[in-house]
């Protein structure tokens, strides 16, 4: 239908030309101000040095940053899969009108935005909120409980802003799996928990694998969150990015931890591909 | 299903159970919350509620942060949308009826906004919206084209993604049948190309909407204090206070969305896409 190369080129070229244009050469930007000297008062002076390289992974300010993302992105999604697991083979189990019920739970938060999802978790923690109120009524405590602006509630906000995605990964495949591997084990004798553990989640690994990495990075990335249920001295990656930029201005420091956040993104969601791909001889 | 009869195989089934509610609750409970608060007499967060009214969401167009939001996010939203549609369309179409070098290169190109983080993506674009500023003396932050520029860019893998579904399920030999009987290239993509993925066309419309709509990471760094898209405007006033205006202005966001997801999924099974 589309002959000549030259029609070709031109109905593809707006589109790339956008991606490139407002993606790839903002990134080349951020990649060279990363090497740029940030000196107060004078906003950013021209360099060449990796000494903002050096200072993120030396000074304690920004290591204990690094390592809060790092520890809540591990331990949420660990709590994912640990609770996204039996939920996802629970739901894949069911049929009909209830089946839909509970897709229908778990897609319908994945469309509200984050920072609406972290108002709802701002109602349950405040210090009016429902928790207190709740262990108040029955008498559990006498004075309310400060939940808000602590790593539990934005642990609480992010497994929630996860899971539906664990979820959704875990039950298609759980989905694709022929049912007489589970009869034969059962009927082979293994209890139910046993044919879980050494049947079903050997069968699932490479979507455990996929929901695990998804996870990952997703909480790396978290901004609503952490700002909204971490409160102004609660740090991760993302919102140190934005106090960098647009709170202190200090461009090359930002840059740097920008450029640090999308590696260490791609990095995982290439490799991870990858070895599942090449572990599972799966092809995309 | 061998039913278990010993106290160790009760407790699992009662451990999965609990563990099941806890993972329902822990999705939908902050939408529960969210909505309650918008609908309480209460004028801040309090318990027990005093009554219920609907006067808050009344309330949300009398704030101008949230009226100006809500007109720049649609503003910013529709044009994405229109841009995007006209540079994804020709785009999809090459991708899917030619074979040549780069294919797979272009392809990853276009969907590479999806998996750039979206803070990393709005950090440097504020870097090079504000660098133009500066040389051309044009203002780019805050402008319309400045959040269009960046909005197009997170519509684009989408469009991508479900223009090219729609493509390749399509059966190449109407199109070459068209051909053979004399359309010119560009009868063939207006008279039969387009109305047959039709339906790939309104769902990428609409899921473009959504997603410039609902994004608050590009858009916080390209807002200036007067130009604020509703997100951005409802995660400012979230860091100051929580009360029933701001859940009735968020239950609002969420309808908006909800809205035209539901007219999405009448062309296209949504629960595929994610």
């Amino acid at each position: 239908m589309i002959k000549r190369g030259t029609t070709a080129a031109a109905m593809l070229t707006p589109a790339t030309l956008m991606v490139v244009v407002f993606l790839a050469l903002p990134m080349l930007l951020l990649l060279r101000y990363s090497f740029n000297r940030y000196v107060p008062g004078e906003f950013m002076v021209e360099g060449m040095t990796i000494a903002n390289y050096v200072s993120l992974l030396s000074d304690s300010y920004y290591l204990a940053g690094l390592r809060t993302t790092v520890l809540m992105a591990f331990g949420v999604t660990v709590a994912c899969i640990v609770i996204g697991l039996p939920l996802a083979s629970f739901i894949a189990r069911q049929k009909g009108s209830l089946k839909t019920l509970l897709l229908l739970a778990i897609i319908l938060p994945l469309f509200v935005s984050n920072a609406v999802r972290a108002a709802g978790w701002m109602v349950a923690f405040g210090q009016n909120g429902v928790v207190n109120y709740l262990l108040g009524a029955i008498g559990l405590i006498g004075s309310p409980l400060t939940l808000m602006y602590t790593p539990t509630a934005v642990f609480v906000g992010i497994v929630s802003v996860n899971l539906p995605y664990v979820v959704l990964t875990l039950q298609s495949v759980l989905e694709g799996l022929d049912p007489n591997t589970k009869d034969a084990s059962l009927s082979l004798g293994a209890g139910p928990f046993e044919t879980f553990r050494l049947v079903t989640v050997p069968l699932v690994m490479p979507g455990i694998l996929a929901a695990f990495v998804l996870s990952f990075i997703l909480t790396m990335n978290a901004y609503a969150t952490p700002v909204l249920l971490g409160g102004p001295n609660f740090r991760m990656m993302a919102p140190m990015v934005v106090d960098e930029v647009l709170g202190k201005a200090n461009w090359p420091f930002g840059a740097t931890l920008s450029f640090i956040l999308m590696a260490v993104t791609l990095v995982m969601t290439i490799a991870s591909s990858m070895f599942i791909a090449k572990r599972y001889n799966y092809s995309e | 299903m061998v039913q278990g009869k010993t106290f160790a195989e009760r407790l699992g089934r009662f451990s999965v159970g609990f563990i099941n509610t806890v993972g329902l609750g822990i999705c939908i409970l902050p939408l529960i919350l969210i909505l309650w608060l918008s609908v309480i007499s209460n004028s801040v967060l309090s318990l027990p509620a005093e009554g219920y009214t609907l006067n808050w969401f009344a309330e949300v167009w009398r704030q101008p942060q949230f009226i100006g939001g809500f007109y720049l996010s649609t503003m910013v939203a529709v044009g994405a949308t229109i841009i995007g549609m006209i540079v994804t369309i020709p785009a999809a179409i090459v991708l899917v009826r030619k074979r040549f070098i780069g294919r797979t290169a272009i392809m990853q190109l276009l969907m590479s906004p999806l998996i750039v983080p979206a803070i990393v993506i709005g950090a440097s674009l504020y870097m090079t919206l504000v660098e133009l500023e500066v040389r051309t003396g044009i203002p780019a932050t805050g402008s319309l084209t400045g959040f269009i520029a960046g909005h197009v860019l997170l519509t684009i893998p989408w469009c991508i993604r479900l223009l090219t579904a729609n493509l390749a399920g399509l059966d190449e030999i109407v199109e070459e049948a068209a051909a053979s009987l004399g359309a010119s290239p560009l009868a063939v993509i207006s008279k039969v190309t387009l109305p047959l993925i039709r339906p790939g066309i309104v769902a990428a419309a609409i899921f473009s909407f959504v997603v410039s709509f609902g994004n608050l990471e590009v858009s916080m760094f390209l807002s200036t204090p007067g130009q604020l898209t509703l997100p951005v405007a409802i995660l400012q006033y979230l860091q100051w206070k929580i009360d029933p205006t701001i859940a009735a202005a968020s239950v609002m966001q969420v309808a908006i969305i909800g809205l035209a997801l539901v007219i999405t999924n009448r062309f296209v099974n949504l629960s595929k896409m994610v």
